[in-house]
């Protein structure tokens, strides 16, 4: 199996190769580092009119390789590197038809220029391929870096009381023997605006979540219960006012990885991201690994 | 087995403050900031949450009642409505938590009681949001019609008993449904759209009454009183419904800046604006037109009446646009205000846990704001608007009253229980209070009281069957055996 890293040079590319490095190393699989270029027209014509932006083409593919190897080289860890240039219609169906191609375990990702550092901030192409890509999906948190060495500290899962997401769990037990790390737990919680005028007082919506929490709690017990996971892994529950607020409330660590289970609404084998996780990775303050329910 | 003086302790156990919902929520998550309403803030909670449950549709069925001594009627509910929110905001002092009247109870009046406030919320809530919704459906008609010159067919927009008989209100349903939907996803109204929509109340408010006094003729006023004092406490218990909302200057409980102070002003500053508004409007109205003619105006009232005075709908649509613009949101926060005291039901074990169960997908609670919105739709297409505004006035009344004795009751118990505000002139006010509820209250119709006299009845039988037995507090003092496992 490979980890496909959808690399563009600048642009946050370096995150997505840390991250790909990390997963490879840690999983004992292959990478490519797979470029998207700019297609040429394929409509014969006398005066080789393309010619020209073919060139341009080719010379992105080749840059991005150069620079990719120049900065692969100073890893300590030894992972089976390929590199190719492809085309496509877009970027996203390019990417999906190389993962396809190369049959990738992972399609691992960098972060939009766009945001603020250490952010996940999903661009177009994190867009589409959140609601379409054929196998788990891992983006980086703008200007990530990791030492693949190292390996991952710990998988947090997040959880929601439901069957989809209970398979996603057992998913993450399965992923985190792969990676050889300790699995955590979490049930994130936002509470609700207050409502005004406030008719039934200020704090209704405490009461809400404070229901949820103990409903979330119950459900992770009913893992255990349930043989998912082990009465070893610890559990958490996080809220907050907001999202931001609810991932910030529990601990993170450097080198931990956040895994998400995409909807179950979606068609059946697909990454096809949820509302409610996709305002999850946005606050995630370490990269996200979005599982297939 | 329950002795009789187990049973009595039974009935009056009381929730301890500590354990009333969501004070450890609180605590966690700096939302809740110490103090921070101001007089201001809290009076536009108090005529955000007024304006707009009544004052759009209860003349038509106010005026006939009492002729042009409406007004009157306007000025005698309004002071009994006022005397309640401020035992009210003793109450909700007394009490360190931030909640409605059924919390309160709860904590210092004992489980029945509580059980009884509750039946009287669902009508003050979930029948006044049937109410509203009907009276929306009407200024949709009437923006619609002179918007787009669609009529929407008498079918589908009265109920099967209204004085113009229909089929179904279907605008009610769908406004119902659509508050519904808002509530699963878990919307809410913030602070600044609720000043926004004061605004918008008041603004349509003022332009009513600016274009209607030009029409004004005092000849309408001839015949003051027709009906005496009898029509005017009849008028004042019809009234009295679209004083509702008051109390939400109450429920920001502990929130409040310096309360001794800021409460009354803010209280009595929200009522003197409602009450202001109220009486300008219905004098405005009363003097454009024979109180005789506003028997059978439809719900779209005041709008019918600016369209008479100035022979162009322009008016009239301006203020059925705004209307329907308020409406929804008064609408949208009445809705949701019952399916959050059914939630602490539910959490109390006084209904079927249900009510508590939080979706996990959407962090709202969806099966008890399904249940609330299907009744209410249920309501709103099928009866007619009279009868539910006296029912929601009865249920409200009846609120009150109890609240203004549970000041009474704790004052000589707990005489030294720290409250953020204590009622000026005590004990004249709460009485007060007590006997201005009492004295509209007399002079509903009979079979309100029937109505009304059963829906209670019906509440503290199923409290005796089930809640009784299922309460969350009587299973942590170990005097009923836990009957469900499922605590969290």
């Amino acid at each position: 199996m490979t980890v496909v890293v959808g690399y563009i040079p600048h642009r946050g590319g370096r995150g997505a190769l840390d991250l790909a490095l990390q997963l490879a190393h840690a999983r004992g699989e292959a990478m490519a580092v797979v470029t998207v270029v700019p297609r040429q027209w394929t409509t014969p014509s006398l005066a080789k009119i393309d010619a020209e932006y073919g060139e341009y083409a080719r010379q992105v593919g080749e840059q991005a390789e150069a620079q990719a190897r120049d900065y692969l080289r100073d890893t300590s860890v030894e992972v089976a590197t390929t590199y190719r240039s492809v085309t496509g219609r877009s970027v996203s169906s390019a990417l999906v038809d190389a993962v396809h191609e190369l049959e990738a375990s992972t399609l691992v990702i960098g972060s939009s220029a766009d945001g603020a550092e250490g952010r996940i901030v999903t661009g177009s192409t994190a867009d589409k391929l959140l609601h379409s890509a054929p196998v788990p999906l891992a983006i980086a948190p703008r200007g990530y870096r990791s030492v693949a060495a190292a390996g991952f500290s710990r998988l947090t899962c997040a959880f929601s009381d439901s069957p989809s997401s209970a398979r996603v769990v057992a998913h993450a037990v399965a992923l985190a023997k792969q990676l050889g790390t300790a699995l955590r737990v979490a049930s994130f919680g936002v509470r609700n605006a207050t409502m005004y005028p406030p008719e039934v007082g200020l704090t209704a919506e405490d009461s809400v979540l404070d229901s949820w929490s103990g409903q979330a709690a119950q459900a992770q017990r009913r893992l255990v219960v349930e043989g998912i996971i082990g009465d070893d892994v610890p559990c958490v529950i996080a809220t907050g006012s907001g999202w931001d607020e609810s991932v910030t409330s529990i601990d993170w660590q450097a080198g931990e990885l956040l895994a998400v289970g995409s909807s179950a609404a979606g068609p059946l084998a697909r990454v096809f991201l949820g509302s409610r996780a996709g305002k999850l990775i946005r606050a995630s303050p370490v990269p996200v690994l979005v599982l297939v329910a | 087995m329950s002795a009789p003086a187990g049973l009595r302790a039974e009935l009056l156990r009381r929730k301890p403050v500590r354990s009333t919902g969501g004070q450890h929520a609180a605590g966690e998550h700096g939302e809740h900031l110490p103090r921070s309403i101001g007089t201001f803030q809290l009076t536009m909670f108090g005529v955000g949450a007024t304006v707009g449950t009544g004052i759009f549709f209860v003349l038509s069925s106010a005026v006939p009642e009492a002729g042009p001594a409406v007004i009157v009627a306007f000025v005698v509910a309004g002071i009994a409505a006022g005397l309640a929110a401020i035992c009210y905001a003793e109450m909700a002092s007394a009490v360190p938590v931030s909640g409605s009247t059924y919390s309160y109870a709860y904590a210092t009046l004992g489980e029945i009681v509580a059980m009884g406030v509750a039946a009287c919320l669902l009508l003050e809530y979930g029948v006044s949001t049937a109410a509203v919704a009907v009276g929306w459906s009407g200024y949709l008609n009437e923006a619609l019609r002179n918007l787009t010159g669609v009529e929407l067919p008498q079918a589908i927009l009265a109920a099967p008993w209204d004085a113009e008989p229909g089929v179904v209100n279907l605008p009610a349903v769908v406004l119902v449904g659509l508050c519904m939907l808002l509530l699963i996803r878990g919307a809410s109204e913030s602070a600044r759209v609720n000043a926004i929509m004061v605004v918008i109340k008041l603004s349509v408010l003022a332009m009513f009454i600016v274009v209607a006094f030009t029409a004004f003729d005092a000849n309408n006023f001839a015949d003051f009183a027709p009906f005496g004092v009898g029509g005017v406490s009849v008028a004042a218990g019809t009234i009295f419904f679209s004083f509702i909302g008051l109390d939400a200057v109450s429920t920001a409980g502990d929130e409040v800046k310096d309360p001794q102070k800021t409460m009354p002003r803010a209280l009595l500053a929200a009522l003197f604006i409602v009450i202001t508004f109220y009486v300008l409007v219905a004098a405005a109205a009363v003097g454009t037109q024979p109180w005789q003619e506003f028997e059978g105006q439809s719900e779209a009232g005041l709008a019918q009446i600016l369209e008479k005075v100035t022979g162009t709908p322009i008016w009239a649509t301006i203020l059925a646009v705004g209307a329907v613009i308020s409406i929804f949101s008064v609408t949208l926060v009445t809705l949701y205000g019952q399916t959050r005291i059914l939630f602490a039901m539910g959490r109390d074990g006084m209904l079927p846990r249900m009510f508590a169960r939080v979706s996990p997908r959407t962090q709202t609670p969806v099966q008890n704001t399904v249940i609330v919105a299907v009744i209410v739709a249920i309501l709103a297409a099928i009866v007619p608007l009279d009868y539910l505004i006296d029912v929601v006035s009865i249920g409200t009344l009846t609120a009150f009253i109890v609240v203004s004795l549970g000041v009474i009751i704790l004052r000589r118990r707990e005489p030294d229980l720290p409250r953020g505000f204590k009622v000026p002139g005590y004990p004249v006010t709460p009485v007060l209070s007590i006997l201005a509820c009492a004295y509209i209250l007399a002079s509903l119709h009979w079979y309100t009281w029937l109505v009304f006299a059963g829906w209670i009845a019906v509440f503290l039988v199923f409290y005796m069957l089930y809640g009784r037995k299922h309460s969350v507090l009587g299973q942590e003092r170990g005097e009923e055996p836990v009957v469900d496992g499922e605590r969290t």
